[in-house]
């Protein structure tokens, strides 16, 4: 076991999959010999040189496209977007081919395609580098979703997220990145699909998404010294998701609060709620909760921030009230 | 004006940088663009030019090599010839502090109990669940959800309370102030609310007080068994040992309670039933399929007989005294378990035949077993019959909440006088009727009127049959 | 040019023949059908610019892999699907190279190195380029070329791709099959420079125009081009000027922005009926020759109809396999 941060340990999972697999290459813009913005390749140029680590000139559709080509004949391409919100100029070809060429093949043509960007409101990252956009992901058949919170995490979706052959999101939240966490030594592989439970707990379920999380852990931190145990499950996947875990958790404490900055509508949330709903109908003590960003861009200024996202304070909140139901 | 030299914001989240080391000595002539410092940061070290021009300055109290420093701090300055550096450094420009977002005020809750389109109280899918495994009748409950809604933790209230009282109606659930988790922890630990907030006069009650309530009552019987033990003689050669039952213990808590709690006064009278036991044997006689039993006969005549004198038909609740408007009249019925009481709700209102089949139904249902606690709530007046064991006139106990209970003697041919005057006598079938009253709710004289009327009744069925 | 024709041989110039004679003869049955009502969707037909796919095609290996477009049966047809699978598909029938999946507007046969045609317009170009790069980075002996139109010509995937093509020296081939028109806006309104091939200079490849009407000179450019990407010598950009004969799909009227006289004036100049006049003029074959060639492209072709009308609809259950590699 070892301590590393997140962006590290994700990092150790693309190196330990390109050393197994020489038809793994990166795209993006300064993921070459600079290592990436946000070090997501740092010392993989040296190892591999560029064709296997391209450095991109800001053409998002063009080489979304070109990798979604590549896939489709052998080769397995990583595409970095530095930040998510850069991605949106390849919707169409993500959408359009890579969701969708091995379902009109009939299954002859594979996407082993991983997209990963950095996402999530970071403090004054403003309109045009805090976006989420998983909703859109989750909404389209032929996407898998995930969102690690934890280094080790981070590693084991990262390796799975590689090795499956379909297109993956893998999708790290800018907070994240700098915080340590133990990471366990040898092959470790997390696989899609399973929430984990990060706390345990009987009064409440509190599902956080991403970073949210975090700010789960640390209500529950302050909902326990008022006697309240919270239980908080990461779902880790969004696309498949792990409802099963949630419902068991429901069963137990007929009440669910979903923490996700992203908006509302159509929102991760709004899934999670309506399927506890379909399946967890009868153990359900009060409506499922939801809290979530403000429905606005991001803004700069940090007193525009001050209640645009859910934290400790406000989740506690919510959970009190959730209670009083 | 002195130029500052600060530590740079390298990165796009970068709060703390170390200087590595300086490319330039004090005292050095510096101009813009040139190196100046290296900077070691979360990105490794780099190297930071002048932005502008002048002799470099290092203060005494500049931040050593290698020691962290927010972005912002001042390290150095570029001076003019000849002018002085700042006396004291300027605190470091920081970055603003972080703004503590406020908690949003409680959210204030004024709606109204909600009701559902069927005009019951809404309930949420996991109490109604809940209350189908436990057996509890939830539509008269009180919902402690935010709109009124009953949820789990009133449900399982309710069943905690029908468990030690099955005969009563359920307990109204505990709306006093008390925390969720202490409302939650004195239903896992059996502790009355209402009892220890009697006890806790003006407060909120918290999980403290809760468990200090459950510990002290576990003392309290802890110290009961020990003196019991002791002062229990070994049983005799031969004797029984028998587990107390739960129909047995409610039975003997009920009936002590009726005892110590009502004025209970017994009025006897004798009412000639031969035109009675006629009816019944032309009903038998009828090839009916169900054929009225006697207490079928006399529900219905004593329903009629409460609707006159309602005064009978009524109970105690807090500061009021409630007159019934429906007759719901309870049967008593031995059963191998014990004593139960179901209830034929409305008898006023059924036809003799509705009363028949219905009481036949429950009595079945209590007998074998299947009765719901719902059959055994609700009632306002019992009936209470031993004439097939041969018993003339007893004094029965009250059906707490109710006033009165009519207990039935057996039915024996007696040869009584019809006309002293003529000397006339004759063989009629008679039976005692035994009614104990709650002298708190109703005096001697109204409920001996009450029983002159049942056994008026009783003697000339035509009277009611006909209303 | 009779040279030429000596250099190209005998059996290459029939097979030529053969090829464009069988995207002709299977797009005039799917006219037919679509005529008939029975078709289910929208199809774009070839007619006209048999010479582009027929010429560059013809240089390309099974495992070399072919991006196509909504006109695409001509590709398709040219890369190895067969009339069967091509008509199949377009009734919707579990026979269809695309299981019925896709219709007209995605057919797939990877088998043969046909990778798909696309219903937006664009993405072939990326998608070629992406499998130029596969080919250099797994060191595999692979040519991608992508079909598009004028239309494509403009869209900003065209550039992306191009750009990064000829930066990284991929082994790709991009034929512009310039026909005029994208759908009904001409292309003299929505371009200065009405050479696709010049845009190739900004990007430093080889741009060539070529007559995309003329199979002799569309096989000897995309000779040229295909040896240049084999060799590691980095793309080529063809402008194939050519003309659809037909609507932009069927159904849609053909009025309003192109003139009978135009349309009467490039029928004069089919590609088939001037490569059999001069196959004949030239010696090479027999009118007779030709004609048995033809006879049999017919024959089919209506055996490919009536192949696909008996085949079996797909099982509605299917619909949602292959979503995902593992179900």
């Amino acid at each position: 076991m070892r301590e590393m941060t997140f962006v590290d340990a994700a990092r150790e999972g693309l190196a330990e999959e390109m050393a197994r697999d020489a038809s793994i290459f990166v795209v993006g813009e300064g993921i070459g010999a600079r290592g990436g913005n946000f070090n997501t390749t740092v010392g993989l140029y040296d190892l591999y040189g560029e064709q296997r680590l391209r450095d991109t000139p800001i053409s998002e559709r063009g080489f979304t496209s070109m990798c979604v080509g590549a896939a489709a004949t052998g080769a397995r391409p990583v595409i970095d977007f530095m930040f998510i919100d850069f991605m949106t100029d390849a919707f169409g070809e993500m959408f359009n081919q890579m969701a969708k060429l091995q379902w009109m093949s009939s299954g002859r043509l594979k996407m082993p395609v991983v997209v990963r960007g950095c996402v999530g409101v970071g403090p004054s990252n403003a309109a045009h580098h805090s976006g989420n956009y998983s909703p859109f992901f989750m909404h389209i058949p032929g996407f898998h979703v995930v969102m690690p919170t934890t280094p080790a995490d981070a590693k084991g979706l990262m390796k799975t997220a590689i090795r499956s052959d379909d297109p993956v999101l893998f999708l790290e939240h800018k907070n994240l990145l700098p915080l340590k966490g133990p990471v366990p030594d040898g092959e470790h592989l997390v696989p899609l699909g399973k929430a984990a439970i990060a706390r345990e707990g009987k009064d409440v379920t509190l599902v956080g998404i991403a970073f949210m999380v975090k700010q789960a852990l640390a209500a529950a931190d302050q909902l326990a010294k008022d006697g309240i145990s919270a239980e908080v499950i990461d779902p880790r996947s969004l696309a498949p998701l792990d409802i099963d875990t949630v419902l068991a958790s429901v069963h137990k404490t007929g009440r669910l609060l979903v923490v996700d900055e992203d908006f509302a509508p159509c929102g991760a949330a709004a899934e999670i709620a309506t399927q506890v709903m379909e399946r967890g109908f009868d153990d359900l003590d009060a409506p499922v909760k939801r809290l979530n960003g403000l429905f606005c861009p991001a803004p700069y200024s940090p007193a525009l921030m001050q209640n645009l996202l859910p934290t400790p304070p406000t989740i506690v909140q919510a959970v009190r009230d959730l209670l009083a139901e | 004006m002195a130029f500052e030299v600060m530590m740079p914001r390298l990165g796009w989240n970068m709060e703390v940088g170390a200087l590595a080391t300086w490319r330039k000595q004090d005292g050095d002539a510096v101009e813009a663009g040139e190196i100046l410092f290296e900077v070691e940061s979360d990105k490794a070290v780099q190297e930071v030019e002048a932005l502008d021009s002048g002799i470099l300055r290092i203060p005494p109290d500049s931040p050593a090599l290698g020691q962290t420093v927010p972005v912002g701090t001042v390290l150095a300055y570029l001076v003019k010839p000849g002018e002085a550096v700042p006396v004291q450094a300027k605190p470091a420009a920081a970055a603003p502090a972080p703004v503590q977002p406020q908690a949003p005020a409680p959210t204030v809750r004024d709606e109204a109990p909600r009701r559902t389109a069927r005009q019951q109280p809404a309930i949420s899918p996991r109490a109604a669940r809940v209350a189908s495994e436990l057996g509890v009748d939830w539509t008269g409950l009180k919902g402690s959800g935010r709109t009124g809604r009953i949820v789990e933790r009133d449900v399982r209230q309710a069943a905690t309370a029908l468990a030690a009282q099955p005969l009563a109606p359920a307990a109204a659930p505990f709306s006093g102030r008390v925390s969720p988790v202490a409302r939650r922890v004195a239903e896992e630990l059996g502790v009355d609310l209402a009892q220890l907030a009697a006890q806790l006069p003006g407060r909120r009650i918290e999980r403290a007080d809760v468990e200090a309530a459950a510990q002290a009552a576990a003392d309290q019987r802890a110290a009961a068994q020990e003196a019991a033990k002791k002062a229990a003689a070994p049983a005799p050669a031969g004797a029984r040992t028998l587990p107390i039952s739960q129909v047995r213990r409610v039975t003997a808590e009920r009936m002590a309670t009726a005892a110590h709690t009502t004025a209970a006064v017994t009025l006897t009278t004798e009412a000639d039933a031969t035109e009675l036991v006629r009816l019944r044997q032309q009903l038998k006689d009828n090839g009916a399929t169900v054929v009225p039993s006697y207490n079928d006969l006399l529900g219905k005549l004593t329903a009629q007989a409460l609707l006159e004198h309602p005064q009978v038909n009524a109970r105690f609740e807090g500061e009021t005294i409630i007159q019934s408007g429906a007759v719901n009249i309870g049967i008593a019925v031995d059963t191998e378990r014990g004593l139960l009481v179901p209830v034929v709700r409305d008898v006023q209102a059924k036809s003799l035949r509705q009363v028949a089949e219905v009481s036949a139904r429950l009595i079945d249902q209590a007998r074998t077993g299947h009765i719901s606690m719902d059959d055994l709530r609700g009632g306002t007046f019992t009936i209470t019959n031993l004439g097939m064991y041969e018993i003339d006139a007893f004094s029965p106990i009250i059906n707490l909440p109710e006033c009165a209970v009519l207990g039935v003697g057996r039915i024996v041919a007696k040869q009584v006088v019809l006309d002293p005057e003529a000397e006339k006598v004759a063989i009629r079938r008679m039976m005692f009727l035994s009614l104990t009253f709650d002298h708190r709710l109703v005096d001697g004289a109204p409920a001996a009127r009450f029983l002159q009327r049942v056994k008026l009744y009783v003697e000339k069925p035509y009277l009611w049959l006909t209303q | 040019m009779a040279d030429t024709l000596e250099m190209i041989g005998k059996e290459k110039l029939l097979a030529l023949l053969r090829n464009m004679l069988t995207i002709r003869r299977t797009e005039e049955q799917v006219v037919k059908l679509y005529a008939a009502g029975k078709v289910y969707g929208g199809v774009h037909t070839y007619i006209g610019e048999e010479a582009v796919a027929t010429g560059v095609c013809a240089h390309l290996r099974k495992e070399d892999p072919v991006f196509s477009t909504h006109r695409g049966h001509g590709h398709a047809l040219s890369k190895g699907v067969t009339p069967r699978e091509i008509i199949a598909e377009i009734l919707g029938r579990v026979t269809g190279c695309s299981g019925g999946r896709g219709g007209s507007m995605h057919m797939f046969k990877p088998e043969v190195g046909f990778m798909g045609s696309s219903g937006i317009v664009g993405p072939c170009i990326g998608l070629a380029a992406g499998t130029a790069y596969s080919a250099k980075l797994l060191k595999l002996d692979r040519v991608g070329v992508a079909f598009f139109g004028d239309g494509a010509s403009n869209n900003g995937l065209f550039h992306e791709a191009i750009n990064m093509s000829s930066a990284w020296g991929l082994p790709v081939v991009f034929v512009c099959e310039n026909n005029m028109y994208a759908t009904e806006v001409p292309f003299a309104k929505v371009a200065k420079v009405q050479d696709v091939a010049a845009r190739a200079q900004s990007y430093g490849l080889p741009g060539v125009v070529v007559d995309g009407n003329d199979v002799v000179a569309v096989y000897q450019a995309a000779g040229e081009a295909v040896r240049r990407a084999r060799a590691g010598e980095g793309p080529t950009l063809l402008e194939c000027k050519t003309y659809r004969i037909r609507a932009h799909s069927e159904g849609m009227r053909d009025a309003g922005y192109r003139t009978a006289d135009e349309i009467a004036a490039w029928k004069g100049r089919d590609p088939i009926k001037a490569f059999q006049a001069r196959v004949v003029d030239s010696g090479v074959a027999s009118q007779a020759e030709l004609e048995q060639i033809d006879a049999e492209v017919k024959a089919t072709a209506e055996e490919a109809v009536t192949f696909a009308l008996n085949s079996p609809m797909p099982e509605p259950a299917s619909v949602t396999a292959h979503v995902y590699s593992v179900e």
